[in-house]
């Protein structure tokens, strides 16, 4: 075991408006998400002494403008202009789930003692993914010129090869879509909060890249999500309970730029983050109470509880039938309404749903007696993290 | 059956890994990443071998037929370009003499719901311009499994 298991927690969640379109600066959602996050945790903002993000525009074809379809270390910095900040971090490779641990990193290491982390998502005008204009460079000059590069169809590939390989079918996941919008409504601040869905309603629903239909994919929204983190001693002395990591891990396995499609790619790249995590906190999948796995695009979910070990390679749509993720279900699951129903803002409310759960701080939709909290915090590929809160620390 | 008579297609931009590709597309021949340390061939190109690090690259004939690795079909027209086509089959390809190299492309000759997972397949070439061939699948012709 990790020998800094359960020595970070964290202490405090916020989260910003939520709304289809840029009616405000992203960097104003991010703001609201940051202060949110530290009212809740009882600090001042000057006790804030260490900020971290990952700041990408996963849109592409679009311009990335600091404050207004991204906010990084430095917009929050300009804006906050913290009297003791000591530490930032600015990540690249592993999506949000990369800049918490480094924060947990950085808190160990002594340098700052209340980190904030935020994720703040840009809805541009327009498609969202474009192809490449009249040439296409780099990878994309084996994609681009077969309509390859859309919305979904990198995801979609590999879901075909899950479905037809292990003889499934797509229709199995309306249930995932189902119970998560369900879950959704116990949730004020997801963007699908008051806005059911039903099982005709998604399998009646037009086809984006097949197999993925419309409610397979989460809506592009602007918002923004934020979480406070400390050590365990001083999160102690913090209005809300703690949730302390007991451990994390992220992937060690990356595909070369441009080869799409491969399933093995999804596995691995899950197995070696949640081998990390399994190992660093002590739990095995069967120890877990409560899991949010991520699902920007459906087919995450499988990929997720297949190479997390939860289900074995091929049974994760059936894993997820009668009633395993409901909230009193053998494993609740995406209790906050997923990706799926608070919109896009990535990996971050994951994790911080796996927080509140932990601390027994998810209120309507909180799962009785949850202790052992999972977070898949994104996509299992290029860009996966896993985590595991507690409560109670044993 | 898709058509593809109204789409125009973002035209491909050979860098320095990629030009032996393009350039023997251009011939009519599917030339991929061969690495000359463990035999592996790649794709997309890469500086080294994926598989065992090497710098030792060449890229070498791929004869015969493959299989469709995977396959979506495209019905989102967000692309005005090739929102004539919709919906419409991209396929990644796993040729027989090449395993583990994936090579996108578009089923072309049949109805999009004949793409599936495991379908024989064989090259043919696509004239984009003077300077650019895009390599593309159809229907194998034959019954032949490599």
């Amino acid at each position: 075991m990790w020998d800094n298991r359960c020595k970070i927690a964290v202490s405090g969640v916020g989260f910003s408006k939520v709304t289809r379109s840029a009616e405000t600066p992203l960097a104003a959602h991010a703001l609201q998400a940051v202060q949110a996050a530290v009212a809740d945790s009882g600090l001042e903002m000057s006790d804030i002494d260490g900020l971290s993000t990952y700041p990408e525009l996963p849109a592409t074809g679009h311009a990335e403008v600091d404050g207004v379809s991204i906010v990084s270390v430095n917009c929050m910095m300009a804006m906050l202009k913290l009297p003791d900040l000591s530490w930032h971090m600015q990540v690249g490779s592993v999506n949000i789930g990369g800049a918490v641990q480094q924060a947990v990193n950085a808190l160990l290491a002594g340098v700052c003692k209340y980190v904030v982390v935020w994720r703040a998502m840009h809805n541009p005008q327009g498609t969202y993914q474009n192809l490449p204009g009249s040439h296409a460079t780099g990878a994309t000059q084996f994609t681009g010129p077969y309509g390859f590069g859309g919305p979904g169809q990198g995801m979609a590939v590999a879901y075909t090869r899950w479905l037809e390989k292990n003889n499934q079918n797509r229709e199995k996941m309306a249930t995932l879509a189902v119970t998560q919008r369900r879950h959704t409504q116990n949730n004020p601040d997801a963007y699908f909060y008051g806005t059911p869905l039903t099982r005709e309603d998604y399998l009646s629903s037009r086809m984006v890249a097949h197999p993925f239909c419309l409610f397979d994919c989460d809506i592009p929204v602007q918002g923004a999500a934020a979480i406070v983190l400390t050590t365990a001693d001083r999160a102690k002395d913090l209005k809300p309970a703690p949730a302390y990591i007991a451990g994390y891990g992220q992937r060690l396995h990356f595909e070369v730029a441009g080869r799409i499609g491969s399933l093995s790619s999804y596995m691995e790249g899950g197995s070696s983050s949640s081998k990390l995590t399994w190992e660093r906190s002590g739990f095995t999948p069967k120890d877990v109470d409560v899991a949010q796995i991520y699902d920007g695009f459906s087919a995450s979910v499988i990929y997720g509880l297949e190479s997390y070990g939860f289900c074995k390679e091929g049974e994760a749509l059936d894993f997820i039938q009668d009633g395993r993720m409901e909230l009193d279900g053998e494993l609740p699951m995406n209790t906050f309404g997923g990706s799926l129903g608070t919109g896009r803002i990535h990996g971050l409310w994951h994790i911080i749903e796996g927080a509140l759960q932990a601390s027994g701080r998810a209120g309507p939709r909180q799962v009785k007696d949850a202790n052992v909290s999972f977070v898949g915090a994104s996509a299992p590929i290029v860009t996966g993290t896993t985590f595991i809160f507690v409560g109670d620390p044993y | 059956m898709s058509d593809w008579s109204k789409v125009t297609r973002p035209i491909p931009v050979p860098d320095e890994w990629t030009k032996p590709f393009w350039d023997a597309a251009k011939r009519g021949v599917l030339e991929l990443q061969r690495c000359q340390n463990c035999g592996d061939f790649q794709h997309p190109p890469y500086a080294t071998c994926v598989n065992c690090i090497s710098t030792d690259l060449k890229f070498e004939p791929v004869e015969g037929g493959g299989t469709i690795y995977a396959y979506t079909i495209m019905y989102h027209t967000g692309d005005q370009r090739f929102a004539g086509a919709v919906p419409y089959a991209s396929i990644i390809v796993e040729m027989d003499k090449a395993p583990g190299a994936f090579l996108p492309g578009n089923l072309l000759g049949v109805p999009y719901a004949e793409a599936k997972v495991g379908r024989r397949v064989e090259v043919l070439f696509e004239t984009l311009n003077d300077d650019i061939t895009l390599p593309q699948f159809r229907l194998a012709q034959t019954t032949s499994t490599a």
